[in-house]
């Protein structure tokens, strides 16, 4: 592996989906740090994994100085009743409990797939709105996901108005530049989003210039870093225009595809840098990475 | 309870959905119940009545019980704190504690399973934050939980006044930065409380945010770290207990008398609004306000 080369921090403020790269965790996030990234999002299975669970990761992730920016992912929560609904919250629970473990701070519901979900707002509103509830007394934050084939927030215009009605601070929003490419959703709606509860960015391109299909039929293995497929243009757009908005997080790159999951977790790592330093060099033309200090203060943009 | 001139001129109600009638016992959890009980008789609590199966010992003076348990399990909390004695729990007095709870459980709370043992009551209960618990009480008008549950020290007055009329006047919280916001929303959808203009504020430590309890009986203050201070790791917690008395001065001297003792200094010092007792034990403290009414 080359030595690491992170001037003044450029990648510590860049996040990875663990589930881009491939191998046994320890040396994901092996990788991942000597690549100079300073977190991630982990896949819940991830954590289920490993030999010690969710002590073992936030043992293997605080002796590497790395966060867990988030936990991926509550699926089919939102819109059901009975023994469905009662079945999710405890789902819902578990995540949760890892989440705290973890010490993540952030837990990401994907909009409901399920052709069982009802889509009555109100309903939807009031299951988020729960979801909110039971994880404030752990301290954590639910961000609301589109899915492009979602029946229940299918852009991420809709998760947003879900989550300002739901309307509680521990609420907000998960964008995922790849359901934003597949249901060609408007970018002009990202005025409507008000930074401080846009929770998660995740960035993907897609590596073929057609759309992602419907259902996500394929779509996993064709997802690619940001500046690496045939989307790229539409990506850098949707960056600036959160730069814009002032949103301040760690972007999340999401490459989990075929290829990656035969490849040196090193290897793909030296992709993921590619990536980050096309976001902050020809994108966002940041001309030098700021001191963390600076993040936050109109006077240093 | 619909009237018609609150729609005509939009004036806003206080629903208090529960029924929620002020707090019925607040809990301390402790290794060292006899040091912690020692400190809770100078400030005018006596031992009334003690638990039929349990190392718990139920407190009292005028309307106030608090409950110093010391069961091994539940004890464990403060174990892990430096044998520092933990606010552990809130008894809210409602309409009825099982509607109550079923309730809260469907908007999102995290229900705590039962340890009643046989012919013991069940208390509905829910997770607080950092690990305290809010118990639901319904049977505190006709009879209470205690005669079930616990039995009478004897030849002990079972219903001590109060020292100085003093009263719960509420709780205070400390919160992790930037969560304020958060457990209003969570206080606001479990129990109705509303919270206090930012003007209106009580005792000698007006920090944070002040939540009114729906009954208007008792106040709950959320408190954040000073964003210039060092991050102290501390979970969020209940932190102490306010006390309310209608002649603060009054009540600081007879506290005095017993051996209380108060922090003065430049910035904080008994005065008329208020006055906070030293720590003792490591987390024991308590803040004097003055009530109004």
């Amino acid at each position: 592996m080359n030595p690491i080369q992170n001037p003044a921090g450029l990648f510590d403020s860049y996040s990875l989906h663990s589930r881009s790269l491939a191998g046994p965790l320890e040396s994901r996030l092996d990788a991942l740090s000597s690549a100079g990234f300073g977190g991630l999002m982990l896949d819940a299975h991830d954590v289920v994994a490993h030999p010690q669970g969710a002590d073992g990761v936030a043992q293997a992730l605080r002796a590497r100085g790395l966060r867990a920016d988030a936990l991926g992912t509550l699926h089919d929560f939102e819109g059901l009743d009975g023994a469905q609904h009662r079945h999710k919250i405890e789902v819902a629970k578990g995540l949760l409990e890892t989440c705290a473990r973890l010490g993540a701070p952030v837990l990401v519901v994907a909009a409901s797939t399920a052709p069982q979900a009802g889509t009555e707002r109100s309903a939807l509103v009031r299951d988020l709105h729960k979801l909110a509830m039971l994880a404030v007394p752990l301290g954590l934050r639910v961000a609301y996901q589109a899915v492009s084939w979602a029946r229940t927030a299918p852009g991420f215009i809709d998760a947003w108005d879900l989550v300002c009605e739901a309307d509680c601070s521990n609420l907000g929003l998960c964008l995922d530049a790849f359901h934003i490419l597949a249901g060609q959703n408007p970018l002009e709606d990202l005025i409507e989003v008000e930074p401080e509860r846009l929770f998660q960015v995740r960035l993907s391109d897609f590596l073929w210039d057609t759309l992602p299909a419907p259902e996500g039929q394929g779509s996993h293995d064709a997802r690619v870093f940001p500046g690496q497929g045939a989307h790229s243009e539409q990506l850098a757009d949707l960056v600036m225009r959160l730069a814009r908005l002032g949103w301040r997080g760690h972007y999340c790159l999401d490459a989990p595809n075929a290829d990656h999951a035969q490849l040196p977790a090193a290897f793909v790592m030296a992709q993921a840098r590619r990536s980050a330093q096309w976001l902050d060099e020809d994108v966002l033309h940041r001309a030098a990475p700021l001191p963390d200090w600076t993040r936050g203060d109109p006077a240093a943009r | 309870m619909t009237n018609p001139g609150n729609a005509r001129e939009a004036v806003p109600d206080m629903p208090n959905r529960l029924g929620l009638q002020g707090i019925e016992f607040i809990e301390y959890a402790t290794t060292r119940p006899q040091a912690l009980g020692h400190v809770l008789e100078t400030l005018g609590f006596k031992p009334v009545a003690r638990h039929r199966s349990r190392e718990v010992m139920l407190y009292r003076q005028g309307g106030m019980n608090l409950i110093v348990n010391a069961h091994r399990e539940d004890a464990r909390v403060s174990a892990l704190v430096g044998e520092k004695p933990v606010l552990s729990a809130v008894a809210f007095r409602v309409q009825d504690a099982l509607r109550a709870h079923t309730r809260c459980v469907e908007l999102g709370a995290w229900p705590v399973p039962s340890h009643a043992q046989a012919m013991e009551l069940h208390i509905p209960a829910i997770h607080g934050p950092g690990g305290s618990r809010f118990y639901l009480v319904d049977r505190w008008d006709e009879f209470s939980i205690y005669d079930i549950d616990f039995k009478p020290i004897p030849g002990v007055d079972p219903h001590p006044p109060a020292l100085a009329g003093l009263d719960y006047f509420g709780l205070v919280q400390y919160v992790d930065p930037g969560r304020s916001a958060d457990w209003v929303r969570y206080y606001e959808t479990m129990f109705d409380f509303s919270t206090l203009p930012e003007d209106q504020r009580y005792g000698i430590l007006p920090k944070g945010r002040v939540l009114q309890s729906p009954c208007g009986r008792f106040f709950w203050q959320l408190i954040e770290p000073d964003p210039w201070m060092e991050s102290d790791h501390a979970p969020e917690n209940l932190e102490r207990i306010g006390l309310g008395t209608r002649d603060v001065g009054a009540a600081v001297a007879l506290l005095k008398s017993r051996g209380v003792e108060f922090i003065e200094t430049s910035s904080l010092h008994p005065e008329d609004r208020g006055a906070l007792t030293r720590r003792e034990l490591g987390s024991v403290s308590f803040e004097l306000v003055h009530r109004q009414d």
